[in-house]
């Protein structure tokens, strides 16, 4: 009888002390308890409740630890996931925490976890800069950005846009001619990319380069497509359209020209044009030109 | 990320289909006399002209009425055979004179590309404004030849001799 008094008795004293370590703890510590022992879903459980709580959600070390156990949930479960809400969760109570943390106790932690994200951020974009993702490209891209501003707000990323809008360009470019789909939807599409990198870049041959043959192929398209039978006052209208078509295009390939990108292509693009002008003239000029550079070259 | 550029989609000379639908247009609106409504309806080009290839792909879906159309390649004025239209390529023109009494007996439409020819014998000659593609139409130089032109081409002429 008194062994099994013991017994219970020591039965009772260990659950006690198991629940012991809780009472009067507060939610960070049950989530950085179970955090220690790789607790993941745990740890979120009581980290979020500490997020809601009226006291807690004013300490900077509940936002640390939020942003700790979603990176790491990130890390663990939705690594492949693209659209990981784990991953934006952490970025998310990390900003909070840079708000909060004016005794800077965590910032330079918390720095190191927003760059690791960020730099997963731009990888998944990179990944995903194909016809059937570039929207979550342009998503993680843009995210990405904000991401990097969080800890260094100084940062200029025109050279970064203006690679990343280059691939966008000649991916979507690419695919669109493959599939036989560069129609005017997709046209418009691409060439305001371009456009975009002009406005960081005016200088950006590439950028230069690739408007002004997609004006002059938008011509050479209607043109190509012409029936025989167009009756004379439609082939005027379309003469018209095209003639527009062509005068756009023209700054931009002289532009190439001027920067000297992809000579041979932008002299081609050139002697075109204005052939597609009519202008005897300046066709004859790049024409001469185009051929002392394949001489050259020869 | 890499990025690349591409090239112009310039599969077709944009010129000369644009003078081929002139041209075919102008099978419309002129009349040839009985002896040449039968059998094949012939276009010639005298020179080396990109023309030649966009009105060789246009013989492959195009008839005139009911006749099947061919192009023929001509050097000079001497190799001339019959044909209803015949083009001069720009640096062919100075073979217009040579090629005027070479089909003096025919009846075929002249159809030039350099300035001034319409009013050295073309019946139509085409002229660049504002960097269109437009023609001149001298009547009485296409009506010589024993053809027909009807008013509605005259209209759509930037200018009638």
């Amino acid at each position: 009888m008194k062994r099994g008094i013991y017994i219970l008795s020591l039965i009772l004293l260990i659950s006690n002390l198991a629940m012991a370590q809780f009472i009067g703890k507060d939610g960070v510590s049950k989530a950085l308890f179970y955090l220690q022992k790789s607790e993941l879903d745990s740890a979120k459980k009581y980290i979020d409740e500490a997020a809601l709580n009226e006291e807690e959600n004013k300490l900077a070390k509940t936002w640390y630890y939020k942003g700790f156990v979603y990176k790491e949930l990130y890390k663990n479960k939705e690594k492949d996931d693209k659209n990981s809400t784990y991953r934006l969760e952490a970025i998310s109570a990390l900003e909070n925490l840079l708000q909060i943390d004016t005794v800077k106790e965590f910032t330079e932690s918390a720095s190191k976890m927003l760059n690791y994200l960020a730099s997963t951020l731009y990888n998944d974009a990179a990944r995903s800069l194909t016809p059937q993702h570039y929207e979550e490209a342009q998503s993680n891209y843009a995210k990405y950005k904000s991401t990097m501003l969080l800890t260094n707000p100084e940062l200029n990323f025109d050279a970064q846009d203006v690679k990343f809008k280059l691939a966008l360009a000649s991916m979507l470019n690419q695919h669109a001619e493959q599939e036989n789909k560069l129609d005017s939807i997709n046209v418009h599409k691409i060439k305001s990319i371009y456009e975009d990198v002009l406005a960081i870049d005016a200088d950006n041959g590439s950028s230069n380069y690739n408007i002004g043959i997609l004006y002059y192929n938008e011509a050479a398209s209607i043109i190509n497509n012409m029936d025989y039978d167009m009756d004379l006052e439609s082939l005027d209208k379309l003469q018209d359209v095209c003639v527009g078509l062509f005068h756009k295009s023209e700054p931009y390939m002289l532009k190439s020209y001027e920067l000297k990108w992809n000579l041979k292509e932008t002299l081609l693009g050139l002697v075109n044009i204005y052939h597609g002008l009519n202008d005897l003239e300046k066709e004859a000029f790049y024409k001469k030109e185009l051929e002392a550079l394949n001489d050259k070259n020869d | 990320m890499i990025h690349s550029g591409f090239k112009p989609g310039g599969v077709v000379d944009t010129n000369a289909k644009i003078k081929a639908v002139f041209i075919y247009n102008f099978t419309k609106y002129i009349e040839w006399p009985k002896a040449y409504k039968e059998g094949e309806f012939t276009i010639g080009v005298v020179g080396e002209s990109p023309l030649y290839s966009e009105l060789t792909k246009m013989t492959q879906t195009k008839k005139v009425a009911n006749q099947p159309l061919q192009v023929k390649k001509f050097n000079t004025a001497e190799d001339l055979s019959k044909c209803h239209i015949l083009y001069i390529s720009r640096d062919k023109s100075a073979q217009l004179s040579s090629c005027i009494k070479a089909l003096k007996n025919n009846s075929t439409l002249i159809v030039t590309e350099d300035n001034g020819l319409v009013d050295k014998g073309a019946g139509i000659n085409f002229i660049i404004k504002d960097n269109r593609q437009k023609f001149e139409l001298n009547k009485g130089n296409v009506e010589r030849y024993k053809l027909k032109v009807s008013s509605n081409l005259e209209a759509l002429a930037f200018s009638v001799k």
